[in-house]
């Protein structure tokens, strides 16, 4: 009953999901239970985890972007080129990050300012991005980076690799920035009511234009991660990886009418996600169940979070 | 304001800048390679062998046909090998003194697109269309109407579904096919024999097949498969890569957790093989599993060439269009061709004869 | 009157704006000074809302002058209206329901530390303390404003709307939607917050309010301010017939 009545019904839940399925599949199979492939399954999700928390913000506004997983490929390639053009490793990431977030500019903009429909709008630019990326590359990857930049991907600080640690780090900076700035604040408040927040004196369109930078900056980010991790910049990397990412976050107890943002339960959520696919590979099961687990998790919590908003609606009015 | 302003100005200039710079970089290698093959293809063994190879398989060759229109539907530009494929048609074309058009979808899923694409051609006044379908049935209206036209319809790559075509009644004058088993089987084969020349027996081994549920995919597994059986080796997992580098990453790194001595991973194409070598760096585990994919990048080329990748199963769709437009003359010259199938030819190449396949296409 | 002679701290002439080819406001003029309680009356549509909205800077005039302390404008944006020390209370309440109360209350002007932190303590605290003053009874700070009543949430929006030193504070029916007790709370502090020197607008049907609250009565027909009267001067029914313009007639009749 607490439980149901916790702001943090959502986050909980996941939790309670995540550790079912963590000790099923430490007796269904025997390598589950290791270091090993915790660290596996957090490798894996570092990259989700990354265009989540983007994501949240976009969502918690009242938004959504379908264009991450275009802008992770558009950035990976910007990258490549740079690195291939002999530019420094520093200098290519920057360009590169630049190049995805000049696009989260341009809908963040067209969508603020000229109050554009955010579906359609990052629709468009999903199709700009990945028409750029196939044909800057002529759709064949570019490939073959210097260490030092695949270091990105798969190199090792201390016990974890750089994935893990960036994602881990825009994980708790997206925390901070949702729950303690005045960015936070206006994101939920842009969600909940923006006229209110308007005749409070902010500069709306500013903050919901900063939204999508943000998310592309995220997904510029993944998109680092991706190219070194794979030592390939594919224009078809990140494909429908946007799917991924709403379905994790609207799991993670973010409303997706807005208002209501969970940096934690969209964490939680990637985890549950993948540490499903790890466990049914781990089992050997086909890969046709895999998606109908994937499905059935996110309705079953879904439809749990719904009921008990349903329940705590009575009670309140 | 300003200082945003400024800003955008700044993100927007730096985009172009690398637009640009890349674009030129990238006409010029382009330009480069291009002089490159114009000569070498001729030369290349591997290369004239196969074209040999079809062309036999096509006799009796029809007569010259000049001025003859063709149109060509695609399921996609978006992909390395039908960027190839369109060359070859393209190359063939102008040196059999026909007119040839090659037109493709947006996606490599979009049947409806592909469909339309295929309507918009049969409005045109092409002699004979190819098509090469996404899926067994998504361009089978398509076909009818052409029927009804009386424009006749070759088939290349995938073929239409049996049962869903003579209940619309759709009729294809020529086939051409790619024996995707037989990609997936030569593959595993090569792996087993790797396995057995070090001294390997009922090695565990693995399969990643494409999207769950596409046609290619599903027959390079089954092929891989009845290869990995006949060679007694111990098939541990059948996963889906859904084509997606990042996805067979995950699944090798998943694999090898649940088998440390895994031996084997035959991936239904290059990309996802790609992925796993990648994983298998990671782990410290490369020298252990041999990979194999299908499609012959660029990019598993260079791979093979660094003693990563261990075999690629190379189609030749530079070829495979010279082949097609010879069928189609062929069917325009009404040759009987009832009894024939055709299939495209296939190689496998491995980190011995790469560079054999320099400049293949 | 002593108060003629005094400035008015604000001063609207001329106002029109139309939406379309709606005219909402067709030239109104109003006069506000610094302390009065102005009621402003008239029928639904007769231009009461556009004219607070232009007011508060949530919506642009297409002409006319707004003075404030002597300074004109042509227009006002929200930020602006807020320093100039304009605060409205709105009809359609303006919380954020899925947020809570102490962080409505401090929507926009959040207190932060190190220049980064939102310091949601002090904003509890402060949020409690200030609803106390007022007299505004609330569940408790941490609850969302969704889920308080009608007269919690006005208080809030009242609260909010002079938290910050404003010197006019504008209510657009206060407590259209409301219960007798709710709204004899809010208008006992509406009728406190004149007592300690805010200039106040009051925008009502309910003759009872009106006359029980303000000094002055302007009442607007047909995008026009087109009287102003003193609630000492007249009775509910004589602003009931401006109103509907069977004043005016009356007076032409008589004249």
């Amino acid at each position: 009953m607490k439980i149901a009545r916790s702001k943090h019904f959502s986050q909980i839940l996941l939790l309670l999901i995540l550790l079912i399925m963590g000790v099923v599949l430490s007796f269904l199979s025997p390598y589950f239970l290791s270091w090993n492939n915790f660290y596996n399954i957090l490798d894996q999700t570092s990259v989700d985890i990354i265009l989540a928390m983007g994501m949240v913000f976009v969502i918690a506004s009242g938004g959504i972007d379908l264009s991450i997983g275009s802008v992770l490929a558009y950035s990976g390639i910007m990258m490549a080129f740079a690195m291939k053009a002999g530019m420094a490793i520093p200098v290519a990431v920057a360009l590169g990050i630049s190049a995805g977030t000049v696009i989260g500019l341009c809908s963040g903009f067209l969508i603020s300012c000229l109050r554009l429909n955010p579906l359609v709008t990052t629709l468009g630019f999903m199709s700009v991005a990945r028409g750029l990326a196939l044909i800057l590359t002529k759709s064949s990857p570019i490939f073959g980076f210097p260490n030092a930049f695949k270091f990105l991907g798969s190199g090792r600080v201390g016990p974890v690799n750089v994935p893990i640690l960036v994602a881990l780090a825009i994980a708790v900076i997206s925390f901070i920035l949702l729950n303690k700035t005045k960015w936070g604040y206006y994101t939920l408040a842009l969600g909940g009511n923006e006229e209110a927040l308007r005749r409070a004196g902010v500069a709306t369109h500013r903050y919901r234009a900063s939204l999508y930078v943000f998310c592309a900056l995220m997904a510029a980010i993944a998109g680092m991660i991706t190219v070194a991790r794979l030592n390939s910049a594919d224009p078809l990397a990140g494909w429908m990886v946007e799917t991924d990412a709403i379905a994790a976050v609207v799991l993670g107890g973010t409303s997706l009418s807005g208002g209501r943002g969970s940096i934690l339960g969209a964490v939680l959520a990637c985890l549950v996600l993948g540490m499903l696919d790890n466990g049914l590979i781990l089992m050997a099961i086909p890969a046709y169940y895999q998606k109908l687990f994937c499905g059935l998790i996110i309705i079953i919590a879904l439809v749990a979070t719904e009921l008990r908003n349903r329940k705590e609606h009575r009670n309140f009015v | 304001m300003k200082k945003k302003s400024l800003l955008v100005g700044l993100l927007v200039a730096l985009s172009l800048f690398v637009l640009m710079g890349c674009g030129e970089k990238k006409d010029a290698a382009d330009n480069k390679s291009g002089d490159v093959e114009a000569e070498d293809v001729v030369k290349n063994d591997a290369y004239t062998d196969l074209d040999r190879k079809i062309l036999s398989a096509l006799e009796p060759l029809p007569d010259k046909m000049e001025g003859v229109k063709i149109g060509v539907v695609f399921p996609t530009f978006s992909n390395p090998f039908y960027v190839a494929a369109k060359q070859g048609y393209e190359d063939a074309a102008a040196s059999m003194g026909i007119k040839v058009d090659v037109v493709a979808g947006a996606t490599e899923d979009d049947v409806e697109g592909q469909l339309n694409v295929f309507k918009t051609m049969l409005g045109k006044d092409y002699d004979a269309i190819i098509i090469v379908p996404i899926t067994g049935m998504n361009l089978i209206s398509g076909v009818v109407e052409a029927n009804q036209k009386g424009i006749p319809i070759i088939c290349s790559g995938t073929t239409l579904d049996k049962d869903a075509a003579a209940e619309a009644g759709a009729k294809i004058a020529a086939h051409m096919t790619y024996n995707f088993e037989e990609q997936g089987y030569v593959g595993a084969k090569y792996i087993s024999k790797k396995i057995k020349a070090a001294g390997g027996e009922k090695a565990k081994v693995a399969v990643i097949e494409g999207l769950a549920g596409a046609f290619q995919g599903e027959g390079r597994r089954d092929g891989a498969i009845k290869a990995f059986k006949e060679e007694g080796m111990n098939i541990v997992s059948v996963q889906a890569g859904d084509w997606d580098r990042q996805k067979a990453y995950n699944i090798a790194t998943n694999l090898i957790q649940a088998n440390p001595d895994l031996k084997g991973i035959c991936c239904a194409n290059d990309t996802m093989a790609l992925g796993v070598v990648e994983a298998l760096k990671v782990a410290g585990k490369k020298d252990q599993v041999y990979v194999t994919g299908v499609d012959f990048l660029d990019e598993a080329r260079q791979s093979l060439k660094a003693k990563e990748l261990d075999g690629s199963v190379a189609m030749a769709p530079y070829i495979t269009g010279k082949g097609n437009l010879t069928l189609a003359l062929k069917v325009l010259q009404k040759h009987d061709i009832s009894k024939q199938s055709y299939y495209s030819p296939i190689a496998l190449i491995t980190q011995e004869n790469v560079n054999d396949y320099d400049d293949w296409k | 009157m002593g108060e003629k002679k005094k400035q008015p701290f604000l001063s609207v002439k001329d106002l029109k704006k139309s939406f379309g080819r709606v005219e909402a406001l067709r030239g109104a003029d109003l006069e506000v000074y610094p302390g009065e309680t102005l009621a402003i009356v008239g029928d639904n549509g007769a231009g009461k809302t556009t004219l607070i909205k232009t007011l508060s800077g949530v919506i642009s005039p297409d002409s006319g002058e707004i003075m404030i302390e002597g300074r004109a404008y042509q227009e006002l944006n929200p930020r602006q209206a807020l320093d100039l020390g304009i605060s409205t209370v709105y009809q359609d309440l303006s919380l954020v329901n899925c947020r809570d109360i102490a962080t409505n209350i401090f929507l926009g002007r959040e207190p932060v530390r190190h220049k980064i932190f939102v310091d949601k303590r002090k904003m509890a605290a402060e949020a409690e303390e200030f609803l106390r003053q007022l007299d505004i009874k609330i569940p408790e700070i941490g609850v969302e404003a969704g889920q308080l009543s009608g007269g919690q949430r006005q208080g809030v929006a009242i609260a909010r709307a002079i938290k910050f030193g404003g010197k006019l504070l504008i209510f657009d029916e206060p407590t259209a939607a409301m219960g007798v007790q709710e709204s004899a709370a809010v208008l006992n502090l509406i009728r406190k917050l004149g007592q300690k020197g805010y200039a106040v607008i009051l925008i009502s049907h309910n003759m009872y309010e009106v006359f029980q609250l303000a000094k002055r009565v302007s009442v607007m027909r047909q995008g026009k301010v087109v009287a102003t009267v003193s609630t000492g001067d007249v009775t509910p029914h004589d602003v009931v017939a401006l109103i509907t313009g069977a004043g005016e007639i009356a007076a032409d009749i008589f004249s």
